[in-house]
């Protein structure tokens, strides 16, 4: 049987001896919505994977806008994001556009909004609790592609 | 129990463990306390820590059918909650409004398939976070001079205590504590070393 222990970093033996101390016990609600987001799953769905899109480093900001991209095998989705008294708005694009009827949820762990696509394959949803979130694209005749989950925070 | 389903058939994985809420559940009871453990290490609040729970098992979510190996969820997740907890532990420093796109997502992948190469190599950390390996860690740590004994103690302890804090019930400055802490893992990860060498 082989360990390593030196390989360890500070991060791991700290999390053993407070798992084994017993002193920081795991919170239900921590559990309840572990358990819960099974209920999120899309077994069907195509994630788009986020993309790397260029942010000038190091000038993040409340007020800016950010841009984010996720991409499938054949459809992009485009967020920018901007908040507001520590609510958040989202304003997306999906290219190339779906035919009439898409339909394009935005979930978070708690509330889904749900929005038709206009011609352009625009969308927008404003107000939401920050946290995680994910967009999903109900295409007619068509399996959904929904957006890797992402973590928004005010 | 769950993950002792055995790993030979393509369908049979996919349809195991994860397709149900019970499959599911299995796995929050099994692994949350790992995880809540993981990224508390990172100082992060117990807000935070949640959020970086609930991130990994979004992940998982996400990744359930790439599935092939389940020997490799516990460290999969494990090393998931570490990555998370450590963004969100650099986001506080500056940032307001920022959107974690999960750019490891990928690299994560990787891990969870197969390929067929041998066996899963489980991360040493998951090693020492089994009951055993904390029983060994405390009865090091109980054989350790001060201040590491009590400053041990006290991070298990007191787990949202600030440097601050912690530095005072310490009585030592607040500059000297993160120094001190390195050197008293250090020391711990020695002893483990030397036991590992004479069992």
């Amino acid at each position: 049987m082989t360990r390593h222990p030196t390989a360890i970093d500070d991060e791991s033996l700290i999390a053993a001896l407070r798992l084994a101390s017993g002193s920081d016990p795991v919170p239900a609600r921590v559990t309840d919505a572990a358990r819960a987001a099974f209920g999120l799953r899309l077994p069907d769905a195509t994630t788009a994977r986020p993309v790397a899109t260029p942010v000038p480093r190091g000038v993040r900001s409340a007020e800016e806008p950010r841009l984010l991209r996720f991409t499938a095998a054949e459809l992009t989705v485009e967020l920018e994001i901007t908040s507001l008294d520590g609510l958040v708005d989202l304003a997306g694009q999906v290219t190339p556009c779906p035919e009439a009827g898409t339909l394009v949820e935005i979930r978070t762990l708690h509330l889904t909004e749900s929005r038709a696509l206009s011609p352009t394959g625009q969308f927008a949803v404003t107000g939401l609790p920050p946290g995680w979130f994910s967009v999903v694209c109900h295409r007619p005749g068509d399996s959904p592609v929904v957006t890797s989950w992402t973590r928004i925070r005010p | 129990m769950v993950l002792e389903v055995p790993v030979s058939d393509q369908r049979t994985i996919d349809a195991v463990p994860v397709d149900d809420q019970a499959a599911w559940d299995a796995l929050v009871t099994r692994f949350t306390g790992l995880l809540w453990s993981a990224v508390r290490a990172y100082d992060l609040s117990p807000a935070d820590a949640a959020d970086a729970v609930q991130g990994t098992w979004l992940r998982l979510l996400e990744s359930l059918h790439t599935i092939r190996d389940l020997d490799r969820i516990g460290p999969w997740l494990f090393t998931t909650a570490k990555r998370e907890a450590s963004l969100l532990s650099r986001r506080h420093r500056g940032e307001r409004l920022v959107a974690d796109p999960g750019e490891h997502a990928n690299a994560e992948h990787a891990r969870l398939a197969p390929a067929g190469a041998g066996h899963a190599h489980a991360d040493p950390a998951l090693t020492v976070l089994s009951a055993d390996e904390g029983r060994r860690l405390w009865q090091a740590v109980d054989e350790m001079h001060e201040p590491c004994r009590s400053l041990f103690r006290l991070m298990a302890t007191a787990p949202d205590a600030g440097v601050h804090q912690l530095a005072g019930r310490l009585g030592m400055p607040s500059g000297s504590y993160g120094p001190t802490r390195g050197r008293c893992l250090n020391r711990l990860r020695t002893m483990l070393t030397a036991r590992e060498a004479t069992p």
